[in-house]
């Protein structure tokens, strides 16, 4: 019989061609930069991490995840029986059997995959990814029958040369996709470059429920940032191929919604354009918005910002990471954003806007507004707070931030202060001693300048004695606990909110119940996402007793308020601000009050035009419902005394 | 005439009698009302008028009267007839002051004054008897060099047949040394101004090889003291002989009058100039740089019509700004925005159209002088702030002022609306 | 990039001359403003071929911002803190001639009494033009040249070659100067030929004391004056605030005040 030869050519033909395509793929993988990861171990861990991580996120959405199960399971099943049955020619009715019921269920999972494609939503990209499904029904279909035939279960010439003709066909057509496809770049290669990229992972620490969100830092004697393709590590390059171009990345992206040229799913596939060389052609998703496709090209030594993608696309980005939270390859989309940014700013000297105004005065003074480095502390003159230079030590130093430039966040830090007093907290403050965090410049891409504020403030703390770190600010919480440990120093750093419900839980401070209307919680990005704290601000406003009316997108969905990565500076035009649309998501709950936990979030939200509701600060919040209770200040000792 | 009150008999004698036919004239128009030691006196019957039932009437709202009433009209009368100051004459001065004043469009600024005004100071810490000769290049058109301190005066508005407009230094220079080998002046005093002082004092010390002492703010006869660089610095020196002096180095003259004798240059030394004036560039205003703008028309969020916000900016020949909030609509582009976060102005003249003031944008205009603010909401910060507010619907008033600034344009002022518009003072802390 | 669109003329030599500034808030130094306006412009004239040339301390790392901002190099004459730049500029510039010479009005630190450019120009003898806005179009040895005036306002000047000018904070903004540029960049450091600067050695710097304002002194003639002006009403406490009339009236009392403050004409 004409199948019982020409199917294992067919296999074997196709078997070869992936692993052609593989090679090339791999090649054009390595001309990244190195990066040292343990391949074996990599491997090893690759199976759990598909399994179990990587399905932890695509289960937030049932079917599609269900759908997944059974086809990629289906697949991966047929596939290995497929080799042993017609490749080996190993005849066994038991294989035979699990070889149909791998088949069949990877039919059932196309099936799914189809109705699915028969009305997409817009964010999945069309194009190869149409066909796919019908590939996949093609593909378990053919083999179904196939087996069928050659395992005895069907008459001997059962349909004639009619059906092996159709077989031969379907069986081509399948494996064109399947095997062909995944080495030569089709929709198929998620399956290859997706599974390496989770063994070869760049932050291996995500897997098994941990958590790295720090930027790398960037060797300023070596390369400044991504100029090209192929400055990236290797294994960025290799996540860029994973990406299934399922669009849960731009359905997130607050840039994307406010209509600002950014689109992290055609960030990644232009970033796959520039790794394999050129045009965005063929791309059928999203475009970025107000940008048409087609345009771009690029090769792996090709500078990106010049023809690939448009530097604009770059500074939209608030480094929110929902894009990365929603990501069911773990694609990095922040890094390698940063990345090509260090390359702007280090390089380029191109920061747009007020940037480098902002980096000037960071190099100049310290902080980002170019006020004068000793009046740090002016805005707790009348406070009489400790400071560390005075004290040497203290239980909790308190990162004041530089919001103590900005009036605004001033009442955030006073609120926290008369706080940290009522509960008689040990603390002290750095005062002039402290510099801005470096936030703002990393994110901007100025890793010469976060450098050096990071050592700067390390130098400074390691003069002194304290237990833990405690700030308002979550994006001087996220650098002081995660990225400075790169430059040595580590620490036990709190946000306001987490240290605040501690003191409660306590029992240091008494709260009264609010007293006012509809309260929401709007999660802060360095926080949340960045950090997984979300439950300590929403157990303080229980304390508090208030209800949170939860907002459609909250937790590690919360829509970012704007004000993050350096957008409010790079300010990047679009159709919509963020700080508006999710002021419309808390109107939508009929919210009165958003409690925020970041003064960056808190001055994005006031931004937007009144009326709206009111924004308040946990800190706020908790210093307004202070019990003060009468008799002399320190209570316990009183009591002690009795 | 002099400050010593003269007593005029015949005037006394009407005054006491009401029945002359002067007397009403006198009582009412005369001011003060003297007594026979020069005291004031008051007239208890020329206070009030005769009611229309003949019985007399005080009105003691003061104010309503206007400019009739009595004080007001004596403090008119007073200023009018002001004392001339004492003239300061010098005859044979033993050594000159030279000033030399900008002149900025033929006037004398104040910087002017303050460095005619150090000029004495200096004069007067020196044994001997100095002069202070102002020397003014160019046309003059409204300067009064007696009242400001210039015992001599150099005026030139041409040099070897070259006339002294627009940017010529180098002709200027020349003047200079001239009078440096004819007066050869003891100080050598410029305003250290943008307005050519800086400049021309700086090509003297260079040509002369004198040291300046520049951005000096407080000299006398042994020491001056010059801001550095930044403002973050004093230096503290001997007092040069070529002194570039800050504004308000010193008070003006106010209470001398002086000759203002001019004085002929016999030779002034002749030069070929290499740098040519091609004249002033016509500036947009839409173009100027905000920080550098005199005059900004801002929109805020209660302007509906854009079209007609651009046509007044255009006809008042303003330059446009906008706040954060129009900016964020889209309404206007981010360079215009002014504020803490946007540009930090300095204009003279900035009108807030619809803008009702965020701290950030007060910040912004911190350094403006008249502020006027166009507004619907009378009670927001805008208005605090604003050294004229009017309340009402932006649109129509900002076509109102689009029509005056068009008839201006057009020569056909229309003469305006004496209707009595009622004004409220504000007082806000 | 702000200038990408003008033709840098290649055979125009032009040498700009930096200083060290120093940040006015914390007295850190750096890159001073109007220097690197200049730098800004030589780059449009000039490309990356024209000059940087420093009179001072090669490790001053404020220096290197200035060759962040893309030129190769940076010629440093070396020489004291104290030392009298003029004659190593002068110097300098014999043995390596310039076109233009560009640098700001005044420096950032120190004395700044702004005299380096005319000493330097009258050394040389060159005419100088300054506060400079832009240098619009070099024809036929002949320069012509925008000189900022206050307000916004712009004056063309025409002046031959060679010139010296000193660049007015109304110059396009320098561009950002970038961490690998400054890094790349080299010096190229020879001995300045200088003599120390002896005078000032004599003089004493302070911080700056605050200057006082200037009190609006009444100079009132009788009892009644001077009452008055002890208990007039400050100037500025609130402002008038029309709120009835029609639009036109309230049209025109703007325009009064337009009108008086003379930004209509």
């Amino acid at each position: 019989m004409t199948l019982d030869w020409l199917t294992p050519i067919l296999l074997v033909t196709a078997l070869i061609l992936l692993m052609i395509g593989a090679i090339r793929r791999i090649n054009l993988w390595r001309a990244g930069q190195p990066e040292p990861v343990n391949l074996i171990a990599g491997l090893l861990a690759m199976p759990r991490r598909y399994l179990v991580d990587l399905h932890h996120v695509v289960e937030r959405d049932k079917v599609m995840s269900n759908t997944h199960v059974a086809t990629a399971g289906g697949f991966v099943l047929s596939m290995i029986l497929i080799l042993v049955v017609h490749l080996f020619g190993i005849d066994s009715p038991w294989l035979n059997g699990a070889l149909l019921v791998a088949t069949a269920l990877m039919f059932t999972g196309s099936v799914f995959v189809y109705k699915r494609r028969l009305n997409p939503p817009a964010r999945l990209s069309k194009g190869p990814w149409m066909r796919l499904p019908k590939s996949l029904m093609v593909f378990s279909g053919s083999f179904f029958l196939l087996t069928l035939l050659t395992s005895g279960f069907l008459p001997e010439n059962f349909g004639g040369w009619v059906l092996v003709a159709v077989l031969l066909v379907g069986v081509t057509l399948g494996l064109a996709e399947m095997l062909f496809g995944m080495g030569w770049g089709g929709p198929m290669k998620h399956a290859f470059a997706g599974s390496l990229h989770l063994a070869f992972h760049r932050r291996p620490e995500r897997f098994g429920g941990g958590r790295s969100t720090g930027l790398k830092p960037v060797d300023l004697d070596g390369k400044l940032g991504v100029a090209e393709p192929r400055d990236f590590k290797w294994n960025q390059l290799l996540g860029f191929d994973a990406c299934v171009q399922c669009g849960r990345c731009e359905a997130v992206c607050p840039a994307f919604a406010a209509g600002q040229p950014l689109n992290p799913k055609k960030l990644i596939q232009d970033m796959v354009v520039g790794l394999a060389g050129g045009t965005d052609a063929k791309y059928a998703g999203s475009p970025y918005p107000g940008t048409e496709v087609g345009k771009a090209q690029g090769s792996p030594h090709q500078p990106i910002v010049e023809g690939l993608i448009n530097a604009d696309t770059l500074w939209s980005c608030t480094t929110c990471r929902a894009c990365v939270e929603e990501c069911p390859m773990m694609i990095e989309h922040v890094d390698a954003i940063v990345d090509m940014r260090r390359h702007l700013t280090l390089e380029r000297g191109e920061t747009p806007n007020k940037g480098a105004e902002v980096l000037d005065n960071l190099i100049a003074t310290d902080n980002p507004g170019g006020y004068a480095p000793g009046s740090r502390m002016n805005w707790a003159a009348d406070l009489d707070l400790p400071l560390m230079a005075d004290k040497q030590e203290a239980e909790v130093l308190f990162w004041v931030s530089d919001g103590c430039f900005d009036m605004r966040s001033q009442r955030i830090l006073r609120a926290f202060v008369s706080i940290l007093k009522a509960a008689g907290v040990d603390f002290a403050v750095l005062g002039n001693e402290e510099c801005d965090s470096g936030d703002v410049a990393r994110r901007l891409g100025d890793d010469a300048t976060f450098q050096s504020l990071a050592r700067q403030n390390i130098a400074t703390m390691n003069r002194y004695r304290f237990k833990r770190i405690v700030t308002t600010d979550p994006h001087a919480f996220h650098v002081l606990k995660n990225e400075y440990g790169d430059f040595g120093g580590h620490y036990d750093v709190l946000h306001h909110s987490t240290f605040i419900n501690e003191l409660v839980e306590q029992g240091k401070i008494k709260l009264d119940a609010f007293k006012g209307g509809t309260v929401t919680y709007h999660d802060p990005c360095y926080l949340g996402r960045y950090n997984g704290e979300y439950d300590s601000p929403r157990s303080l406003l229980g304390a508090l007793g208030i209800q949170v009316s939860e907002m459609e997108r909250s937790g590690y969905r919360s829509r970012c308020c704007g004000g993050g990565g350096g957008a409010p500076i790079t300010d990047v035009p679009g159709e919509h601000r963020i700080a508006d649309m999710r002021m419309d998501d808390a109107r939508k709950v009929g919210a009165e009050t958003i409690a925020v936990a970041c003064q960056q979030c808190t001055s994005m939200l006031e931004g937007v035009v009144e009326p709206r509701p009111e924004i308040r600060d946990l800190a706020e919040l908790v210093a307004d419902a202070l019990v003060v209770e009468a008799g002399p200040a320190p209570q316990p000792l009183a009591e002690e005394v009795h | 005439m002099s400050d010593i009150i003269r007593r005029n008999p015949r005037n006394e004698w009407i005054l006491r009698n009401r029945l002359h036919p002067q007397h009403d004239e006198l009582t009412a128009g005369s001011g003060p009302v003297r007594g026979p030691t020069g005291l004031l006196r008051k007239n208890p019957h020329a206070v009030g008028f005769i009611g229309p039932n003949g019985i007399k009437r005080i009105d003691r709202s003061a104010g309503t009267q206007g400019g009739a009433g009595g004080l007001s009209l004596r403090a008119r009368g007073r200023s009018a007839e002001a004392a001339p100051l004492p003239l300061h004459r010098v005859e044979q001065p033993d050594f000159y002051v030279a000033v030399v004043v900008d002149l900025a469009a033929g006037r004398l600024s104040n910087h002017d004054r303050d460095v005619l005004g150090q000029a004495h100071q200096l004069v007067k810490a020196q044994a001997d008897q100095g002069a202070v000769v102002a020397i003014a290049l160019g046309e003059i058109r409204d300067a009064a060099f007696d009242t400001t301190g210039a015992d001599r005066l150099i005026h030139l508005t041409e040099v070897h047949g070259q006339p002294l407009t627009g940017y010529c230094p180098e002709l200027k220079l020349a003047v200079l040394r001239a009078v440096d080998t004819e007066l050869a002046p003891r100080y050598w005093l410029f305003p250290d101004s943008v307005h050519g002082g800086a400049d021309l004092g700086a090509r003297l010390g260079a040509r002369l090889g004198e040291r300046p002492a520049v951005q000096a703010w407080q000299v006398d006869a042994e020491q001056t003291v010059c801001r550095g660089g930044s403002h973050r610095t004093d230096w503290q020196r001997p007092t040069a002989r070529l002194l570039l002096l800050a504004e308000e180095c010193a008070l003006p003259i106010d209470e001398t009058r002086h000759e203002a004798r001019p004085i002929e240059l016999a030779a002034i030394p002749p030069v070929a100039p290499r740098i040519e004036d091609l004249g002033p560039v016509e500036v947009d205003p839409s173009k100027i740089a905000l920080g550098e703008a005199e005059f900004i028309l801002a929109a805020g969020n209660g302007i509906q019509d854009w079209g007609q916000f651009h046509r007044a900016a255009t006809a008042l020949g303003a330059t446009e700004g906008a706040s954060r909030v129009a900016v964020d609509d889209g309404n206007m582009p981010r360079f215009r925005q002014v504020g803490a976060t946007g540009t930090w102005v300095t204009a003279r003249v900035y009108i807030a159209v619809g803008i009702s003031g965020a701290i950030q944008h007060l910040q912004g205009i911190g350094q403006c002088d008249k502020v006027v603010a166009i507004n619907l909401d009378g009670g927001c910060d805008m208005i605090k702030r604003a050294d004229l507010s009017v309340i009402g619907d932006s649109q129509g008033i900002l076509g109102e002022l689009l029509a005056l600034a068009e008839a201006r344009q057009n020569g056909t002022e229309t003469p305006p609306v004496t209707a009595n518009t009622r004004e409220e003072e504000r007082n806000v802390a | 990039m702000p200038n990408s669109n003008v033709n840098p003329e290649r055979n125009i030599r032009v040498a700009t001359l930096v200083s060290v500034g120093q940040h006015p808030k914390s007295g850190r130094t750096r890159r001073a403003g109007q220097d690197a306006r200049a730098v800004e412009l030589g780059l449009k004239m000039a490309g990356t071929a024209s000059r940087l040339i420093h009179v001072g301390d090669m490790a001053e790392p404020a220096l290197r911002q200035y060759l962040g901002m893309g030129l190769p190099q940076l010629s440093v004459l070396q020489a004291g803190p104290d030392a009298d730049a003029v004659p190593a500029l002068a110097t300098h510039l014999d043995e390596q001639p310039a076109d233009i010479v560009l640098t700001g009005v005044r420096a950032e630190s120190g004395e700044a009494s702004g005299m380096v450019p005319y000493l330097l120009a009258e050394r040389l003898g060159w005419p100088l033009i300054p506060r400079i806005a832009d240098i619009q179009t070099i024809d036929n040895g002949m320069a012509e040249v925008l000189q900022a005036l206050p307000r916004g306002q712009r004056r063309l000047l025409r002046v031959p070659l060679p010139f010296v000018a000193t660049v007015d904070n109304a110059a396009p903004e320098a561009r950002q100067y970038a961490f690998g540029p400054s890094r790349r960049g080299n010096f190229a450091v020879s001995l300045a030929n200088t003599t120390a600067d002896d005078e000032r050695q004599q003089w004493q710097e302070l911080p700056a004391k605050p200057r006082p304002k200037r009190l609006n002194v009444v100079k009132a003639k009788s009892a009644a004056d001077r009452f008055k002006a002890a208990t007039a009403k400050p100037q500025g406490q609130g402002g008038k605030v029309i709120r009835d009339g029609t639009d036109r009236e309230k049209a025109e009392a703007i325009m009064a005040l337009l009108v008086a403050e003379g930004v209509v004409r």
